[in-house]
């Protein structure tokens, strides 16, 4: 009893807490990694799923995969794209969050209203945006056309690089306002009498935001770009919806990739290793994220 | 310090389920949501009217028996039902229900399915998917206990792997050429047979507004169906196009984009935007299944519209299409058996087939089943001349290697030549 007791002094009871999450995150995160890791290193395909030897091929799956054109178009891809929106959406995010940062009259609902594209289901986003992009029926060539930009109809999404475009822009239009909520949240988080004394000594307006608004928003800012590194590099229903990584493969990501390997053509073991690659990646920028996020509350 | 801990224990707990939920929804989130709302009401309905009649028919114990299938045809699952209920009602050992998995998941589900060992008692699948699961060693060998002598011959092979029954097919269905004899006539058309026929119509009937002719070029297995018509017909098989014929089909597709008689916009549309495209008029024809006349004869009565044999190039070729059921191994396969015996008998059939607006795989009923000036006839007709796809459990991979070369045609990424031996190397890395 009283070891009982002693156990459940002050220091320990802080394990008791830890370890719902642990146990949680044990079977519900834990098991499956390891399973999809064991399973990209075997060879499983329709044939021995359910019965029949898996045997161990190691790192063949791997090996075949980076000798695979699709795989490596659907990497670079997912970088590429990844890339890209985060630029535009960090940009843009950025800009509005600054504007609405000013009072003045309907700031607040016009931002509530901005957040709209960031709660409407993705597949609608996408089914929207393949509307908006099509060839002939299209607003988007209907508009070009009628202000004598193009002469013919642009063939948006059956064209490998306008494809990329048009996934980009879709994705962009999603992302931009979670940047700016973040980056809002974190504009009110700069004490006011910075930028009084700041004026006071005479300061500019390009000189406060570079001296004072930036520097601050520094752990903001590595929260809302890493964040959204993740959220845009697993696209997966997006593109799924959109383009289904044609046309000719050609916007395959790592997760559609994956997907289409594992459930369209059996290759369940390439598939896993896919999103093991995926996952490798995504881990690499997750440490990144713990450290920046630690040493911000170390300070 | 007593309340502190308290105080930081529910804020643990409250985190948790925090943590729980979220990770709930985002899960939630990322599955592929290809579920249009009306098919997901209709499969509640479903699964909840199945319940019921389980209930009723319950009142002993029957066995439950699960069906799966994929038809987001709202007709089509108010027909399963009514078979079902009629099913259920006359008996009471066994109590069946259906569940509706979309098409996009079908695959998926019954993969994860078989390796978490949570599969239903019969699947109505697709049929060129059905040597796969096979290979896979999920489905019940049904040699013998189903009579398949008078069915057409495609469909049963679609179901047979190394000599012995793994299935007995559903429906069968094929493609064939719909034309807008309103648009034909006007343009002072004949009805083609043959390829220049067929190119020199849709020049004919294309227009600033029209395109002459579409079908599904979808790079995956709808689309491999729409484009094995025009393969085949030159004498290409689907294992070997790296030759003459292969090339021919190919360009042939490619000259049907280049001229304009046909969208580049058809690698985006499937077979359901095919008919959309066709009964709003902005295609004059289109490559398609029967299964879509019920919905076109509802929504566009007026539209004038005959089916025709496919033109061909060297002989007539269509591609084979339809479902099979199959009995699930390691489920309740007594019951499944009598529920098939049941729903394959020739009453049975006949009423299926014509609310689902198939042809009976059975020949003598589908000989017999439309007649002569009824827009299903051709598609009779149409049956002798249609293949399966497969039936091999690589298929999947060969179908993706086929859809690939025709995508690349029409977007110009490559031409014929190029893309039939891009083809043709995949096709010989797996079949050897």
């Amino acid at each position: 009893m009283a070891k009982i007791k002693k156990f459940f002094r002050y220091e320990n009871v802080g394990i008791l807490f830890v370890l719902p999450a642990f146990l949680y995150m044990l079977v519900f995160v834990g098991y499956p990694i390891i399973h999809n890791l064991i399973l990209s290193f075997q060879d499983v395909n329709a044939g021995n799923l359910v019965r029949g030897t898996k045997n161990f091929i190691l790192f063949d799956n791997y090996l075949e995969l980076f000798q695979d054109s699709v795989f490596t178009a659907s990497l670079w891809n997912t970088l590429r794209f990844t890339v890209l929106c985060l630029v535009f959406q960090f940009i843009v995010g950025f800009a509005l969050a600054l504007f609405f940062s000013k009072r003045f009259s309907f700031a607040k609902p016009v931002r509530g209203i901005l957040l709209v594209p960031w709660m409407i289901p993705i597949t609608v986003t996408a089914l929207m945006f393949k509307l908006l992009f099509a060839t002939d029926i299209g607003i988007i060539n209907f508009l070009l056309r009628s202000l004598h930009l193009i002469e013919k109809n642009i063939e948006w999404l059956t064209t490998p690089g306008t494809a990329m475009f048009a996934l980009i822009c879709a994705n962009v239009w999603i992302g931009i306002p979670f940047n700016m909520i973040l980056i809002s949240t974190g504009l009110t988080t700069i004490p006011k009498e910075l930028y009084e004394s700041a004026s006071i000594d005479g300061a500019g307006k390009v000189q406060t935001f570079w001296r004072i608004t930036l520097p601050l928003l520094k752990p903001t800012i590595e929260s809302v770009l890493i964040l959204g590194f993740i959220y845009t590099f697993k696209v997966y229903d997006l593109v799924y919806v959109m383009t289904s990584g044609g046309p000719v493969n050609s916007t395959h990501m790592l997760s559609t990739y994956s997907y289409k390997l594992s459930f369209e053509m059996f290759k369940y073991s390439k598939g896993s290793a896919v999103a093991n690659v995926l996952l490798v990646i995504l881990l690499f920028v997750g440490v990144f994220y713990i450290r920046a996020t630690t040493e911000g509350e170390n300070d | 310090m007593k309340k502190k801990k308290l105080t930081a224990l529910l804020t643990a707990v409250a985190m948790m389920t925090g943590i729980l939920s979220g990770c709930g929804s985002k899960g939630a989130e990322s599955a592929p949501a290809e579920k249009t709302p009306a098919a997901d009401e209709a499969s509640s309905e479903q699964e909840s009217a199945g319940g019921e009649n389980g209930g009723t028919a319950a009142a002993g114990d029957a066995q439950p028996i699960t069906i799966w299938y994929y038809w987001e045809n709202e007709g089509h699952q108010a027909t399963l039902d009514q078979l079902i209920q009629e099913y259920n009602g006359s008996q009471d050992q066994y109590a069946v229900t259906a569940k509706y998995v979309p098409f996009a998941d079908f695959k998926k589900q019954l993969s994860i399915g078989a390796s978490a060992d949570e599969l239903p008692d019969i699947a109505i699948l697709d049929s060129p998917d059905h040597a796969s699961y096979v290979d896979m060693g999920i489905f019940e060998d049904l040699t013998g206990k189903f009579d398949v002598d008078n069915y057409y011959e495609g469909t049963v092979n679609s179901c047979t792997v190394d000599g012995k029954l793994y299935g007995v097919p559903f429906g069968a269905n094929c493609l064939a050429l719909y034309y807008n004899e309103d648009m034909l006539t006007a343009a002072g058309g004949s009805v083609p047979t043959t390829w220049d026929e067929l190119k020199e119509t849709a020049k004919a009937l294309t227009t600033d507004a029209v395109t002459g002719l579409a079908f599904c070029s979808v790079q995956n297995e709808e689309g491999t169906f729409n484009f094995a018509p025009w393969l085949w017909s030159t004498g290409a098989t689907s294992y070997d196009i790296n030759n003459e014929n292969g090339v021919r089909a190919l360009t042939f597709v490619q000259e049907l984009i280049n001229e304009g008689v046909m969208s580049k916009e058809c690698i985006n549309w499937t077979q359901g935007d095919v008919m959309n495209q066709f009964i709003a008029g902005n295609v004059a024809m289109m490559v398609n299944g029967p299964w879509q006349i019920p919905t076109m004869q509802s929504e566009t009565p007026d539209l004038n519209w005959k089916v025709t044999l496919i033109p061909k190039d060297a002989q007539y070729a269509s591609a084979l299409g339809g479902e099979n059921y199959a009995v699930v191994t390691g489920g309740n396969v007594d019951g499944a058996l009598d529920f098939l015996t049941f729903a394959t008998s020739e009453e049975k059939v006949k009423f299926m087939m014509n609310q689902f607006g198939y042809i009976s795989a059975d020949k003598t009923i589908a000989e017999s089943q439309f007649a002569q000036d009824s827009p299903y006839y051709p598609f009779v007709e149409e049956l002798n001349y249609a293949m399966a796809r497969g039936p091999l459990a690589e298929w999947p991979s060969v179908s993706d290697a086929i859809s690939l070369a025709f995508n690349q045609v029409i977007t110009g990424t490559a031409t014929p030549e190029e893309a039939a031996a891009q083809a043709q190397a995949t096709i010989d890395g797996i079949v050897k």
